[in-house]
């Protein structure tokens, strides 16, 4: 008989960071790293189970940014460090380290879309010279929910990085207000072909967004987006998350723009 | 070997399978049909040839047998979760050419696509041996040769049915034991359907023009369907789940997971935490299965999803043909 | 020479003392509302010959032909008698003497039904089968009875302004193995019926005091997860009426109940009246008699040797409303009028 691929395993939570009210950090103890981008399927035994990229990875743990919005979620926001939380995975392709090499890096994320491109943003920011450029944009709706404000301020003194947010509500001391879209012509981007475009966020944000960069003249097979479907499996049974011939948790969440075009819901 | 039996020679002889195995036929299930007074056809135990229907098409597919409409995938308690076990006899099902190739559909997203097989339904399918029921003719909205899935020899055994015997072809050298001694050796091979009623013309494209996904075709649908998904429950090839956990008791840490099949155009297939979903019209959901069917499956793993059994067209109750879609979509991208 | 009619007598055998002088029109039952198409030919052939060539599709389902001379009468119940042969006296009904004789009575009227499962799909049984069965029971009866059956609670009959209306319920039972969760029963349930069903725990439940057996749940279900029990099941609602004294909308009586059970309280009815009827008048319609017993000596009489079947509910008490034409009390009487009811 084979082993059982939809089995969870205990890993110990190590620490909460509260970023918002709804949006926390999980550190979790785990042996082997994942891929950048890629993600898990996080349960708890009798409150169910949901796909959750990673926003962290480190030595012998990964981070979880989890928002509180479900039966699921909030029950892990009730957990305390040393309880066991349930993983299977990692799963899906998630970017290349080596994709990036020696190009000029635009990584533009809107809201929780900048969970799975942190490690990424780390990764560059702890390896200076791996990329030639970078260049990070980040879009929130409004000041309040403004994600990783303090790895923002620390990127900021390595990395260009422009945040924006869609409206000002309450106090906001950055600069930009209005839509990431608004922002794209504001990279400088001296040589398209080098350049390598990451796009993470809500379905319409990835596709104007992406529509910006190439109307800036980058080509759509330079420009990635990560992908959220609903899954049940995580492993290409469950059929939620299958776009056109592609399996969101197979073939992504990260596609090349040219062909998450032409993936049609 | 290929002998003619009578039903009663038939019968012990499944008297005796019924020891190693459970065998499962379409039933008649009477007054258990949509509408009062009617039967409703679905697969189920049998211990007779008597309990079998053989002439109709049966309402429900043999994949609940092994995809289960509800699966328990572990069992909690207090401290610990396991898998459940499974009865340990062997599966006999009868059923048709369509449904045999059905179950191979079912076999690649089950157990090829992606590097994990399912567990689930590895250990129930592993169990199965196939007795194929010979189709004398097309029924009602099949259109299985337009699908090349009228024809199979993947078979344990293979029967055609008569009104006073039956003429066995029994391939699997496991059975043989089975059937020493009895009825008369005769030559038989199982015929096929050679033509439907209904034929589809599959569309013929490597890639779907782009200007299909929003094409008007689709818009009839946003009112035709009502989003029951009968035509996803009783497909051979449709094979989505939902996983979900259930407390059975509230003051003790004792439930399950299970998964329970789910369709695509039922409400809330594509919704994720927080809200967002996808094709929130009924027309999409028309649009995304039929082209699963008969379009990106086949990109994907090399033969059409849809075996023409025809069960959509026989269950929908808003008379949306799903033949005629195909037909509409051939039309429009073959020209 | 002038005509000598009894009138009560040609009343109880089915024909109607109409406007025009000497001139009658005669009532054609249809026991269940459904009958084969030949016997047009008949109605036609009376009509034409006889009458004057129309017909008037009564609410009770019967046909009734105008403009015949009384003294044809003996000639057209003659000619019924095929039409009575086949709707009648084929199903086991007794009491039809000689051809001549037509109707023996016309009190107890054509059992009345709607299309039934025969045809449409929401209904829970077969109407017209059921309306024979009964006609055989209780045709012919000179008491005033008014019955008619519908296949679900939609009541297209509307059996709810009959003495007896008859109204299917089917008994949904779940396979929760079956059930997958989609929420079509409980949406259908809730939007179109009484909201007795919820989701708990991944699977429907029913709550059976809110569920009124119309079946949609067993339409909506795209598994087969809920079926009907094959048991048939019926709500006898009771003394609903039109007429011009207090008419009003039946109540239920016995909800679940077998159709044995049906057919026990309606033939023990006829022995109620029977005791109980005000014989001081022409006719007395029976939802009248049970306003003067009580509904508690109605129930005990009709119940009295019925098997009852162990599904069945029955009305502790039953409150009609309905319009009062003394209604006074409520506009306000004009002054020193005395009110009385």
């Amino acid at each position: 008989m084979c082993n059982n691929p939809l089995k969870p395993s205990p890993h110990k939570l190590i620490s909460i960071d509260k970023l918002t009210q709804d949006e926390w950090t999980f550190r979790i103890e785990i042996a082997e790293p994942p891929n950048f981008g890629q993600f898990y399927e996080v349960s708890l035994p009798l409150i169910g189970e949901m796909p959750i990229s990673t926003s962290g990875i480190g030595d012998g743990w990964i981070e979880m940014t989890i928002r509180n919005v479900g039966k699921v979620s909030s029950e892990i926001h009730r957990l305390q460090p040393g309880k066991n939380i349930f993983l299977r995975g990692p799963y899906g392709n998630g970017f290349s380290i080596a994709d990036f090499k020696d190009k000029h890096v635009v990584i533009a994320a809107g809201g929780c879309g900048v969970s799975p491109v942190r490690p990424l943003i780390e990764y560059f920011y702890n390896n200076p010279g791996y990329v030639t450029d970078i260049d990070l944009l980040f879009g929130f709706k409004e000041p309040g929910v403004v994600l990783f404000e303090n790895d923002i301020g620390r990127w900021q003194e390595r990395i260009n990085t422009i945040v924006t947010v869609d409206q000002v509500c309450g106090t906001w001391d950055g600069k930009c207000v209005g839509l990431i879209t608004e922002y794209v012509k504001d990279i400088e981007m001296p040589e398209y072909k080098n350049m390598v475009v990451v796009i993470v966020g809500p379905p319409i944000m990835m596709k104007f967004t992406a529509m910006e960069f190439m109307k800036q003249g980058v080509p759509k097979e330079q420009i990635l987006v990560s992908m959220e479907r609903r899954m049940s499996c995580g492993i290409g049974k469950c059929g939620h998350c299958k776009v056109d011939s592609r399996y969101v948790c197979l073939d992504g969440p990260v596609f090349r723009y040219d062909e998450a075009e032409k993936l049609i819901d | 070997m290929s002998l003619k039996l009578s039903h009663q020679d038939f019968d012990e002889i499944l008297g005796k399978l019924r020891q190693e195995y459970t065998i499962y036929a379409p039933r008649r299930f009477k007054d258990r049909g949509r509408f009062s007074d009617t039967d409703l056809i679905r697969y189920g135990e049998i211990s007779s040839i008597k309990d079998m229907v053989w002439n109709e098409k049966s309402n429900f597919s043999p994949k609940e047998i092994i995809f289960p409409i509800t699966q328990t995938i572990f069992h909690f308690t207090e401290d610990d979760y396991r898998e459940p076990t499974i009865d340990s006899k062997k599966t006999i099902i009868f059923l048709r050419a369509c449904d045999i190739n059905g179950i191979r559909r079912l076999d690649t997203i089950f157990l090829k696509n992606g590097n994990d097989k399912d567990f689930y339904y590895q250990r129930l399918r592993e169990k199965v041996k196939f007795v194929l029921v010979e189709c004398q003719s097309s029924f009602d909205n099949c259109f299985c040769v337009s699908m090349n899935s009228n024809t199979t020899d993947n078979y344990s055994i293979a029967v055609r049915f008569n009104s006073d015997s039956l003429l066995l072809d029994i391939q699997d050298k496991d059975l043989d034991k089975y059937f020493g001694g009895v009825g008369e050796k005769v030559n038989f091979t199982p015929e096929f359907v050679t033509e439907n009623k209904i034929k589809v013309n599959v569309p013929k494209v490597a890639e779907m023009p782009v200007e299909m996904y929003d094409h008007e075709i689709w818009d009839e649908y946003k009112s035709r369907c009502i989003a029951c998904g009968r035509c996803n429950t009783t497909c051979i090839t449709c094979s989505c789940f939902s996983t979900e956990d259930i407390f059975y008791d509230t003051t003790t840490n004792v439930g399950e997971r299970r998964r329970t099949w789910a369709a695509c155009h039922i409400d809330h297939f594509t919704d994720m935490a927080g809200g967002h979903g996808f094709r929130k019209d009924n027309g999409s959901r028309m649009r995304f299965k039929s082209f699963h069917k008969v379009y990106d499956y086949k990109k994907r793993f090399g033969e059409h999803m849809c075996v023409g059994c025809g069960r959509c067209d026989d269950n929908c109750p808003e008379y949306i043909s799903f033949s005629n879609c195909i037909n509409k979509i051939s039309k429009l991208v073959n020209s | 020479m002038s005509l000598d009619l009894n009138r009560k007598k040609v009343v109880k055998n089915a024909w109607r003392i109409t406007k025009e002088r000497d001139k009658g029109a005669i009532r054609i039952r249809v026991p269940g509302g459904q009958m084969e198409t030949k016997h047009f030919a008949v109605l036609n052939q009376i009509a034409t010959e006889y009458g004057d060539g129309t017909v008037h599709m009564t609410t009770r389902q019967g046909f009734e032909l105008p403009g015949i001379d009384f003294e044809n009468m003996e000639a057209v119940n003659r000619m019924l008698r095929p039409i009575i042969e086949n709707l009648e006296i084929s199903i086991g009904v007794s009491g039809f003497d000689k051809p001549k004789d037509g109707y023996p009575t016309a009190g107890t009227r054509n059992v009345a039904a709607c299309i039934g499962n025969r045809v449409c799909p929401y209904s829970n049984f077969d109407t017209t089968a059921f309306a024979r069965r009964i006609e055989k029971e209780i045709y012919p009866n000179n008491f005033h009875v008014k019955i008619a059956l519908t296949g679900c609670p939609n009541d297209c009959i509307k059996a709810r302004m009959h003495d007896f209306g008859i109204i299917g319920m089917a008994e949904p039972q779940l396979d929760s193995s079956r059930c997958i969760g989609c929420e079509a029963c409980v949406i259908t349930c809730k939007k179109l019926v009484t909201g007795a069903l919820k989701l708990h725990k991944g699977k429907v439940v029913r709550d059976e005091r809110r569920c009124i057996g119309c079946g949609e749940c067993v339409l909506s279900c795209p598994t087969a997860a809920w079926t009907r029990n094959p048991k048939k099941f019926f709500n006898l609602v009771i003394m609903g009426r039109t007429g011009k004294k207090n008419p009003r909308l039946a109540e239920n009586f016995i909800q679940w109940a077998s159709e044995e059970l049906v057919v026990q309280v309606i033939k023990n009815t006829y022995g109620y009246i029977d005791k109980f009827i005000d014989r001081s008048l022409t006719k007395e319609h029976i939802g009248y008699i049970v306003d003067r017993t009580g509904f508690h000596d109605f129930k005990e009489f009709v119940l009295k040797g019925a098997s009852i079947n162990p599904e069945a509910r029955i009305a502790q008490h039953v409150h009609w409303s309905g319009t009062f034409y003394v209604s006074d009390v409520f506009i306000g009487a004009p002054q020193g009028d005395q009110i009385s009811r």
